[in-house]
């Protein structure tokens, strides 16, 4: 339905446009890192909605590899380790690092089923908390590593907010297109064929392992861009971010948005990370209504909003569709 | 003609029961080769064994003249062995295109980054087209696949892993919930796949008229034992096969 | 190590894991009733350790009247978060709705307590006091000290779990909990009224979790970390064999002990001490040490 699909492409460019323009105008300072902060952590739901949405594994070590990704920038741009690379190569070399980490804990964790999966990527949540949280050498310790330079590119640099802003949704826009396009590969659908009937996958010729091994890496690569990133806008790195309720967090943002849709996960991140802010004023029971909401959605929006608007686009299309197929071929 | 798939000996238990004995048989190209028994006589597990998702306790499977019988199964199927399932296996939460295009991927065998920048694979669709006539109704791609009767995705599937172009093809129980109008479809799906193609078709089938009609040889099974093998007519007149079908009083 | 150290250790190392292992005997009974991993066991642990605390010290009921007094409000508990995370979710298409309808309720769990009774960790006095110091009371053998809590907590969390045990394996009511669990459409249609045997299991569940969450209680402090025991509990599944109740037990006591050892001398890397022994048995032996691998049917 080519019609269709210029509808929805083009409803979502026009958001995108909007949202561009708008909100630097709205917000400043504080709340444009709020905002820049969402955009971040929408990358790494982009990795958890791979692995959930698309693989149909449970993960939680998108955390771990943002953290990974973090603390890689914050030693080797600092010059803690006794050198100092410049931003640039850093921000390229801190997705690969952690891809490749990724790749050795994806070979190892992936010999493992369903909920045993699950429970393996908590623990690995758990332990790279607690040498975040001690090992001063690497991590600093409890205070964090501060002083973390912001990236530059030549002698422009993206110190400010709103310079950070226009960067990450470039940045962004990038990993969602390269992450849509994903689907409609071969990869993309052995992966979903992993998520729905791995024995049918392995009849058709799908590596089931192997195939949840590279979705794995692919969100170890989108974690720790995501965490350079952190790095570099917030100039300083704490290990709080990156224990275990926070990584909830990131699974909810991928469901509430509609697991397994790139523009839900992405407005998921920003309205469960930017809405707490505009709610200032409820502030005591925010956090209640918050987990209320979360309950209510998963009761009566399981798909997430996403998939609300998809079923009302269906419903739509059903409803301008004659009854009569064509008896025989295909129809487009 | 050419053998495609040859058991040698392959046996398989299942803790204490002997589910698979001695069995030996062989497949050729161009044609439907019947694999018939009664009901609990181990055919399904010969498919599970041929395809790879069972590995056998002993004996060899060899196909295309390659030894397979430690290879895993999306090896073999990569190789050219395709297969259908009892009830019917598709992705339940993509639409009729993406399942499709799974099986037609595996006869692209593209890499990761040809498909990626590439145009999607949209030239199985003469090939497509084609199969969708003789399986007798249309099919709107991006429908999902949960929009199709049973008949319709027991048709589909068999559509699904000819677009893979195998070498061999196991279809289990195709018959089974179709009407006589699908049941011709089916069949005449399958003389494509023998005659036009040059796939070897190995059927499992408990419906007498298809197995009669289009099987040019016939392998029975009972109690996990090879107990004749031959053409169609040498086989209905076989006393064992007979007294296994109805019961050794019957004859008496 | 000396050997007062040592068995200082083991003490306090079987009474936190009897408390994990009632965390995790109510995890393996909701899987197995449910199929679903409840993410909210921790914190209905911790809402067992404030209701306690509000009985015993805002109303200051005796003993003998605050048991049954808590042991009724852990059941109307049990079958409120049931109703409104289970019942709704139940015949959800997407199984990881109800899994993030249990986090969804982790959180409303924590921030109920907090707004009742602020964020502040409370003390609760300890089942008994030492009148010297105003602590928990010690017994000393040989000489070694030991706390009482610790040992009350190991002995009514094995009691506790004892009990649960001998209904499933002797009793009619257990048999017929383990049958709808095992298949609830067989189980309807031989006249098992699965909604009672739910109930009963996410009251039996739910109850053993704020037991243990009354026993911790003056180890730990009333406070919304207690939510954070969870993951303990999960790892003595793992490390016990997932779905095997034994299992889980044995399990969650030899994370207690791994802890408690952990704690003398690497404090501060005890979580990654008890998180790697579990990712080591993930990789070495997943089935855990009593369960048993389940090969897939074609």
């Amino acid at each position: 339905m080519k019609g269709k699909l210029k509808t929805s492409t083009f409803l979502i460019l026009l958001f995108c446009i909007l949202f561009v323009i708008a909100v630097p105008m709205v917000f400043h300072g504080y709340s444009l890192m709020v905002v820049n902060l969402s955009l971040i952590y929408a990358i790494t739901t982009l990795g958890i909605s791979v692995m959930l949405g698309m693989g149909g594994q449970l993960s939680f070590a998108g955390l771990a590899f943002m953290g990974a990704g973090a603390y890689f920038i914050a030693n080797v741009c600092t010059g803690r380790l006794g050198f100092k690379m410049a931003t640039l190569p850093a921000l390229l070399l801190a997705p690969v690092f952690c891809g490749i980490l990724a790749y050795v804990l994806g070979l190892i964790l992936l010999k493992l089923k369903g909920t045993f999966f699950t429970f393996a990527t908590i623990a690995l949540v758990q332990v790279s908390f607690s040498f975040f949280m001690n090992y001063r050498p690497l991590f600093g310790g409890p205070d964090g590593i501060s002083g973390i330079p912001s990236l530059s590119i030549g002698n422009y640099s993206f110190s400010s907010n709103n310079k950070m802003f226009y960067l990450l949704v470039v940045i962004l826009a990038v990993v969602a297109l390269i992450v849509e396009r994903i689907r409609v590969t071969k990869f993309g659908r052995s992966l979903a064929s992993v998520r729905d009937n791995d024995i049918a996958a392995l009849s058709l010729g799908v590596n089931v392992y192997m195939t949840k091994v590279k979705a794995f890496t692919l969100s170890g690569v989108l974690g720790g861009l995501a965490g350079a990133l952190y790095a570099m806008q917030g100039n300083f790195v704490a290990s709080d971010l990156f224990a275990y309720n926070n990584a909830t967090q990131f699974i909810i943002m991928a469901m509430v948005g509609g697991v397994n849709n790139t523009f839900g996960s992405i407005i998921g991140s920003v309205l469960i990370t930017v809405l707490p802010e505009v709610l200032r004023s409820l502030e005591r029971y925010l956090q209640l209504f918050y987990g209320l909401a979360v309950i209510v959605l998963m009761v009566f929006m399981p798909m997430g909003l996403a998939g609300v608007f998809k079923q009302l686009a269906k419903r739509l299309k059903m409803k301008k569709k004659t009854s009569s197929k064509a008896s025989e071929g295909v129809i487009k | 003609m050419k053998e495609i798939l040859k058991l040698e000996h392959v046996d398989k238990h299942f803790g204490g029961l002997h589910v698979t004995n001695d069995v030996s048989f062989s497949v050729k190209c161009g044609q439907v080769t019947g694999l018939i028994g009664p009901n609990g006589a181990g055919k399904t597990t010969l498919m599970n064994i041929i395809s790879g998702i069972y590995l056998q306790d002993s004996g060899k499977v060899y196909f295309d003249g390659k030894d397979v019988s430690q290879v895993p199964p999306y090896t073999r199927a990569i190789m050219g062995i395709g297969r259908t399932f009892q009830a019917p296996r598709f992705l339940q939460r993509s639409n009729i295109r993406d399942n499709l295009l799974i099986g037609s991927d595996l006869s692209e065998n593209k890499s990761f980054v040809k498909s990626f920048f590439s145009r999607q694979n949209m030239n199985f669709e003469t090939e497509l087209n084609r199969y969708m006539k003789v399986a007798g109704f249309g099919i709107d791609l991006d429908d999902d696949i949960t929009s199709l009767t049973y008949g319709q995705q027991k048709l589909l599937e068999i559509v699904r892993s000819l677009l893979a172009h195998p070498k061999l093809l196991l279809v289990d129980e195709p018959a089974a919930g179709l009407n006589s109008a699908e049941i011709e479809n089916a069949m005449a799906l399958l003389n494509i796949a023998a005659d036009e193609k040059g796939i070897g078709v190995l059927l499992i089938e408990h419906s007498m008229d298809m197995v009669m009609n289009i099987c040019k040889e016939i392998v029975v099974i009972n109690f996990g034992k090879v107990i004749a093998t031959g053409t169609p007519e040498e086989v209905s007149s076989n006393e064992e096969v007979i007294a296994a079908y109805l019961g050794k009083d019957e004859l008496d | 190590m000396g050997l007062n150290v040592i068995i200082t250790c083991l003490l306090n190392g079987l009474a936190m894991g009897m408390v994990y292992a009632l965390i995790a005997m109510g995890i393996i009974l909701l899987i197995r009733a449910v199929g679903v991993l409840n993410f909210a066991q921790g914190d209905l642990l911790m809402l067992g350790a404030y209701v306690t605390f509000a009985l015993k010290v805002d109303l200051k009921l005796p003993l003998w009247l605050m048991i049954p007094v808590a042991l009724l409000c852990f059941c109307a508990i049990a079958l409120i978060f049931m109703f409104s995370i289970y019942w709704p979710l139940r015949d959800a298409s997407y199984p990881a709705a109800i899994i993030i309808g249990t986090m969804g309720a982790s959180i409303v769990i924590k921030e109920i307590c907090m707004l009742i009774w602020g964020g502040l960790p409370l003390r609760m006095p300890p089942l008994l006091i030492n009148p010297e110091t105003g602590g928990g009371r010690l017994i000393t053998i040989g000489n070694v000290n030991l706390q009482w809590q610790y040992i009350i907590t190991g002995l009514v969390g094995a009691i506790a779990i004892g009990a649960v045990f001998f209904l499933f394996e002797n009793l009619y009511a257990g048999k017929m909990l383990q049958a709808a669990s095992q298949d609830k459409f067989a189980a309807e249609l031989i006249g098992i009224p699965t909604m009672i045997t739910i109930a009963a299991t996410y009251i039996i569940s739910i109850s053993l979790a704020c037991i243990g969450g009354y026993l911790v209680a003056p180890i730990f402090t009333v406070s919304a970390s207690l939510g954070t025991l969870l993951l303990r509990a999960f790892a003595g599944v793992i490390i016990g064999g997932l779905g095997n109740i034994k299992g889980a037990i044995i399990g969650s006591l030899i994370v207690g002990i791994i802890e408690a050892f952990a704690s003398v001398r690497l404090s501060t890397y005890k979580d990654a001490v008890i998180f790697l022994v579990l990712l080591v048995f993930l990789v070495v032996r997943p089935q855990g040490l009593f369960g048993t691998t389940i090969g897939d049917k074609a």
